[in-house]
């Protein structure tokens, strides 16, 4: 009876307390609620899930490489108040096909076709509901402007901010090192000078220890030692010596040869940090004898567009305008009486790029790498084992008697004739 | 020896010293060559010139084809498969310079031009060696519009996107060869028979080719051996 009675009251509890918790949790709700629709500013409600999903995907998919979500121009105009300029009912032709738009004598059409220098808008073939969940997305996202922008530029400024705080904390750690060390040496100095006057003032020191006191020392007289002058006669012809092999061995070679080019073009920002691979300006380099300088019109690819004002690119436009060819500076001379083959190199044995010039994606100015001696190509063509194509009959029967004679030894460049003088000499 | 003397000698030799090791290689100066006249070529050498040509306009060994020449390769309207070696297998029509450069022409292309190299596991290989090389930096490796240059490059297209990915092969070749709305003309960079591989590529890409050839090629192209399919049927050496 007492123990049902206690269960009982167990119960009671349960109730109360689940009904506070229910209250408690729909007030939570309520405050979200209210909280979203704040954050909405008095504009759109954030559309449904689905909706909403769905319009981002379209609008990430389709949208993003000519159109900026915020008031930013790309390609096209930026999307913050578009639904003040246009309604629906205009947007949704002009998404499927803005150039039907702009033929049927839309004015405001034509007008910012023209605006945007005649750049024409692809065509999306969008389904009606996937135009309005486009729409609703680009509505309401275009008034939330502070995420987007924030999310790229303010990751950008942090970064850059961060690295030039510890750069410039390095710089006053130094400074003050240095200001603390010449402090040092102040005091040093005063206390030498300080005792020395007082050991001058005492009367009772005898001779010899005045002398101590007194003594100028006097460093140059170091220099008048045999041991010396022997160090030094040596060490300048061992110099003349070096520099005389140097200059003789060093006839011919133009290891290190970084000309200043008539444009400041730099690898580093184009094969390093944008990536772009060698072969798509050096079209030759997989297909024939020379690697290929690129003419204006595949720097144009990119620069009809990126950094056109920047004097360095206005070079390229003159050298178009005015049909005079851009003077570049050639590295790597090989001598007329040795024959080289690019593709040979890139395409048939498969060598990098990287592996002759260097990391050419590292440097700004373009050096000669490589020493380019006959001693050199000699070397690589003994190490280098031949990577032959597979399937290729005639290079698997010459491996069946390599393996034959030689072994399981790989089979190197030299083994097929790599070093015959004529191969390279004629 | 009297200190004079050593002072004279200490004087001279810290000075040589100096004077022989301040020098620092000009970076301008490509050196001292022995016998320049057996460096520098006779005949003439397209990218390598030391003297004006008095012949050629400007003064360069290159020129110009003469206008309205139509490569010799391309112009071959055959394009021939070989096999290992060197034996025609088939020969496939490449012809496409009867198609103008504009829109029209473009919708021309779309209907009319087929991908004369055949669908298989090389093809797409040697297709996707050549989209890395001169698509990826601006379209990205995996077509999404996201390569490096497109951060600088505004409008790069994603060829995933529903507005390209049903693109015929005759319109990607025609755009690859003329260029369309921002993408500039590439046809001086890719012969024709490398566009169409690129073709190839590029519906993979955007789902158009069979998974399974599609999924073959994308585990063989993981390995470091896809840098080495490079196309053979280029320029004859």
């Amino acid at each position: 009876m007492f123990a049902n009675r206690i269960t009982i009251y167990q119960k009671l509890l349960f109730v109360l307390l689940f009904g506070l918790f229910t209250s408690y949790g729909v007030h939570a709700q309520d405050s979200l609620a209210t909280a979203t629709t704040d954050n909405a500013d008095g504009g759109l409600a954030k559309p449904s899930d689905e909706v909403y999903n769905t319009g981002k995907t379209l609008w990430e998919q389709n949208c993003t490489s000519c159109h900026n979500i915020n008031a930013e121009k790309k390609v096209g105009p930026g999307m913050k108040g578009i639904f003040e300029r246009r309604d629906r009912a205009w947007l949704k032709p002009w998404i499927v096909n803005s150039q039907a738009v702009i033929a049927s004598g839309d004015a405001y059409a034509n007008k910012l076709y023209n605006e945007y220098n005649q750049t024409v808008m692809t065509s999306f073939a969008f389904k009606d509901e996937e135009l309005d969940a486009l729409l609703d997305f680009i509505a309401y996202e275009s008034e939330q402007e502070a995420v987007v922008v924030t999310d790229t530029d303010g990751g950008n400024t942090v970064a850059g901010d961060s690295g030039g705080i510890s750069s410039n904390y390095f710089n006053l750690l130094l400074g003050v090192l240095v200001f603390v060390l010449i402090l040092i040496l102040a005091v040093l100095f005063l206390m030498v000078t300080i005792l020395n006057r007082f050991l001058n003032q005492k009367e009772d020191l005898n001779e010899a220890d005045k002398e101590i006191v007194n003594q100028k020392f006097n460093p140059f007289s170091i220099f008048q030692s045999r041991a010396f002058l022997g160090g030094v006669a040596l060490i300048f012809v061992l110099v003349v010596a070096k520099t005389g092999l140097d200059g003789l061995i060093g006839v011919g070679i133009q290891q290190g040869y970084a000309p200043t080019q008539p444009i400041a073009f730099s690898h580093k920002l184009h094969a390093g940090m944008y990536e772009i691979d060698c072969g798509y300006c050096h079209t030759g380099v997989y297909k024939g004898k020379s690697a290929t300088i690129p003419s204006a019109n595949i720097c144009m690819n990119c620069h009809n567009q990126v950094k056109v004002g920047s004097p360095e690119i206005q070079k390229i436009y003159k050298a178009i305008e005015n049909d005079k060819p851009i003077e570049w500076i050639r590295i790597h001379n090989l001598p007329d009486l040795a024959y080289f083959n690019h593709s040979q190199h890139t395409n048939v044995a498969g060598l990098e790029c990287t592996q002759c010039h260097g990391e050419v994606e590292k440097m700004e100015v373009v050096a000669q790498r490589a020493p380019l001696t006959m001693g050199w190509c000699i070397n690589c063509h003994r190490q280098s084992a031949v990577d032959h194509a597979e399937g290729n009959e005639y290079y698997d029967r010459l491996l069946e008697y390599h393996e034959g004679t030689k072994g399981k030894a790989p089979m190197t460049v030299e083994q097929i004739g790599g070093l015959e003088c004529s191969k390279c000499h004629y | 020896m009297n200190s004079q003397a050593y002072k004279i000698f200490t004087l001279t030799a810290v000075l040589g010293l100096w004077f022989l090791t301040s020098c620092q290689k000009d970076p301008n100066d490509p050196g001292t060559e022995f016998a320049p006249q057996m460096y520098v070529s006779k005949p003439y050498e397209p990218y390598t010139q030391v003297e004006p040509n008095s012949l050629n306009p400007k003064g360069l060994n290159l020129r110009n084809p003469a206008e309205n020449t139509i490569a010799r390769r391309a112009f071959s309207p055959e394009f021939q498969i070989t096999d290992s070696l060197g034996n025609t297998v088939k020969k496939v029509d490449i012809m496409y310079y009867d198609i103008p450069r504009d829109d029209a022409g473009r919708e021309l292309a779309s209907k009319v031009l087929r991908n004369p190299i055949p669908i298989n596991e090389k093809s797409l290989a040697e297709g996707k060696v050549l989209y890395e090389r001169f698509c990826a930096s601006c379209h990205g490796a995996g077509g999404a519009g996201d390569g490096k240059v497109s951060q600088k490059y505004a409008g790069v297209a994603n060829l995933t996107g529903a507005a390209y990915n049903k693109l015929s092969g005759g319109h990607i070749f025609h755009v690859i060869t003329n260029g369309k709305g921002l993408m500039w003309p590439h046809g001086s960079q890719l012969n024709a028979d490398e566009r169409w591989k690129v073709v190839h590529y590029v519906h993979q890409i955007m789902g158009q080719i069979p998974a399974e050839l599609g999924s073959k090629v994308k585990t063989e192209g993981a390995g470091s051996d896809s840098t080495k399919v490079s196309p053979k049927t280029t320029e004859a050496e």
